[in-house]
């Protein structure tokens, strides 16, 4: 995102020159340096001490994390959920948000009102999101089960909130119904931008439509795909709000992510050190699969390059 | 065809929504995918005042629009030196400005929660405002250089050589370009920060300074029985944005992913 071409307007210039316009960022910094960064430090800080209430009490090293890494099995629970979650999230809202631009991108009705159905759930509260989800999944009551009995399935009674195997999936559901769009209206973009020669001479060639996907269209994408994986895989890591709202983590923990499992801990179990362990653990965890992402996908992008 | 009923399943949540909102509750029960008639517009109005919708929405109105104007200002200015101006170190300062991308707000709302106790911030609307600034500064300024940077340089020079300087240049040439481009990232931060739960469930506790998340989230619990209610509090709550949406759509979209495509 940090172009190359930068135009330098003002030349020449003095050290006092330079000063000057560091003053525009420097509000934003500030802002950081109180809001950001004192957080952080003082969330190390925190996670390596006991505490009473909100209060430092005696210093602890490492134990925290320890207990966290080695011996709590609703935080192993809440990191794997997480990352499963995230990972799901990766896929199912890439590939449905690229079947969707695809699909949109064919048609000759409804070129921008399809956008707008899809993109709408994006502008939703989460709060509102996870409260009509949950009314769908209701038994008896919501649509899901209704379907799912129309269709012949057992399914009037059930309960997939409430269900330990169901629960996790049941959100995904309605995380991709918001989500999907966003990623829709990236790859549209893009695919509207992309030169027409490209498929008119493989239409010529006599290319089917798969293979244009394939060969054209996919590698392409590639930019947009890198830096959708890479968003989405940083906004759900640290997902809290609709989980919250939907299951508060439960049934028995079977939908804790690390976010609610902070939250809980630090909140209502007022264990506020220890859960500021587990907060710098999914820290970390989002650095390393970041990082990871970004030189993965740097390579993949350098072979479709050349 | 397949996009059809995939819009159809997509719409089908927010039309299911409205019309129950204006449901009673009973019918809810009875019929929940009749038509709402006879419409039961008394809820709206019940949800208004029991759910205490108006304070609520008071209150993040006003956390809102002082995100608004405060990332707007950060970022109006951030933007501007990191695109057209020469800070030193500008790429580490790019750096530090993309930060809170990375380091969610999630994971530092603890030692926030101490912090703002600490200062005597909790409940306050302005620390809630100034917490909702971090991570939409970040994205504001990344939209924002993007646009920045598709000035044309001539038209810059040519200000800075009739003797322009800085803020000149910025209010008379750079603002006015790229007023498409600031327009979205407002509209961006105004649904963002409307829309936020994680950071005002921790901060705020006093049902007076609850913002129409909180307020809303309350209602599930606390109106259990009454699904009609719920209904209009949500209709209620999501409205805004929705409608800010449908009003500005094409500009809504553009400035979200001329942010992200742009590489």
């Amino acid at each position: 995102m940090i172009g190359s071409r930068t135009p330098w307007a003002f030349v020449p210039r003095a050290r006092r020159e330079g000063a000057i316009d560091l003053l525009f960022v420097l509000p934003t910094l500030l802002i950081l340096a109180v809001f950001l960064f004192y957080p952080l430090v003082y969330g190390v800080v925190l996670s390596v001490h006991d505490t009473k209430g909100f209060d430092l009490t005696n210093f602890v090293g490492l134990d925290h994390y320890a207990r966290a890494i080695f011996g709590d099995a609703v935080f192993h629970r809440s990191l794997v959920n997480t990352v499963l979650f995230t990972g799901a999230a990766v896929v199912l809202q890439t590939g449905l948000g690229l079947l969707l631009a695809v699909l949109i991108a064919d048609v000759k009705r409804g070129r921008t009102l399809f956008p707008i159905v899809f993109f709408a759930p994006f502008v939703l509260a989460p709060v509102a999101v996870g409260a009509v989800w949950k009314f769908l999944f209701a038994p008896y009551f919501g649509i899901v089960p209704a379907v799912g009995s129309a269709l012949g399935f057992d399914t009037l009674t059930f309960a997939p909130l409430a269900n330990a195997d169901t629960a996790l999936w049941a959100i995904m559901a309605a995380f991709l119904w918001r989500f999907a769009g966003f990623n829709m209206v990236v790859y549209l973009a893009a695919i509207r931008a992309l030169p027409r020669e490209y498929h008119e001479s493989a239409v010529l060639e006599g290319a089917s439509r798969f293979q244009q996907f394939r060969r054209i269209t996919w590698p392409l994408l590639w930019p947009q795909t890198f830096t959708l994986v890479l968003l989405t895989t940083l906004g759900t890591l640290r997902i809290f709000d609709m989980v919250w709202i939907m299951t508060e983590g439960g049934p028995s923990h079977a939908t804790d992510t690390v976010a609610t499992d902070v939250y809980s801990t630090a909140f209502r179990f007022l264990q506020v050190g220890y859960a500021q362990a587990m907060a710098m653990i999914l820290l970390f965890v989002i650095l390393l699969l970041t990082v990871l992402e970004y030189r993965i996908l740097d390579r993949r992008a350098d072979s479709v390059r050349s | 065809m397949v996009l059809g009923v995939l819009a159809v399943i997509w719409l089908y949540p927010v039309v299911w929504t409205l019309t129950n909102a204006i449901k009673s509750s009973a019918d809810i029960y009875r019929a929940p995918w009749d038509l709402p008639w006879p419409p039961a517009i008394g809820n709206i109005g019940e949800a208004w005042s029991r759910g205490q919708l108006g304070v609520a929405l008071a209150n993040s109105g006003y956390v809102t629009a002082m995100t608004v104007a405060i990332v707007l200002a950060l970022s109006i200015a951030g933007a501007y030196s990191l695109t057209w101006l020469r800070p030193p170190h500008r790429a580490v300062l790019f750096i530090l400005v993309l930060a809170p991308l990375i380091i969610p707000t999630e994971v530092l709302i603890v030692p926030l929660f101490s912090m703002f106790r600490a200062l005597g911030l909790i409940n306050s609307l302005p620390g809630l405002a100034l917490t909702n600034v971090v991570p939409n500064v970040s994205f504001a300024t990344v939209i924002l250089t993007g646009y920045f940077r598709t000035i044309p340089r001539d038209v810059i020079d040519a200000a800075r050589v009739d003797g322009a300087g800085r803020m000149e240049v910025l209010l008379r040439m750079v603002i006015p370009l790229a007023r498409p481009g600031i327009l979205a990232v407002a509209v961006l931060v105004a649904v963002f920060t409307w829309n936020d739960f994680g950071g005002s469930l921790v901060l705020i506790q006093k049902p007076d300074a609850f913002t129409v998340q909180l307020a809303l989230s309350r209602f599930s619990t606390f109106y259990a029985t009454d699904q009609g209610l719920t209904f209009a509090g949500m209709a209620i709550v999501i409205l805004p944005p929705l409608l800010l949406f449908l009003v500005l759509q094409r500009g809504f979209i553009q400035g979200l992913t001329a942010g992200v495509v742009r590489r």
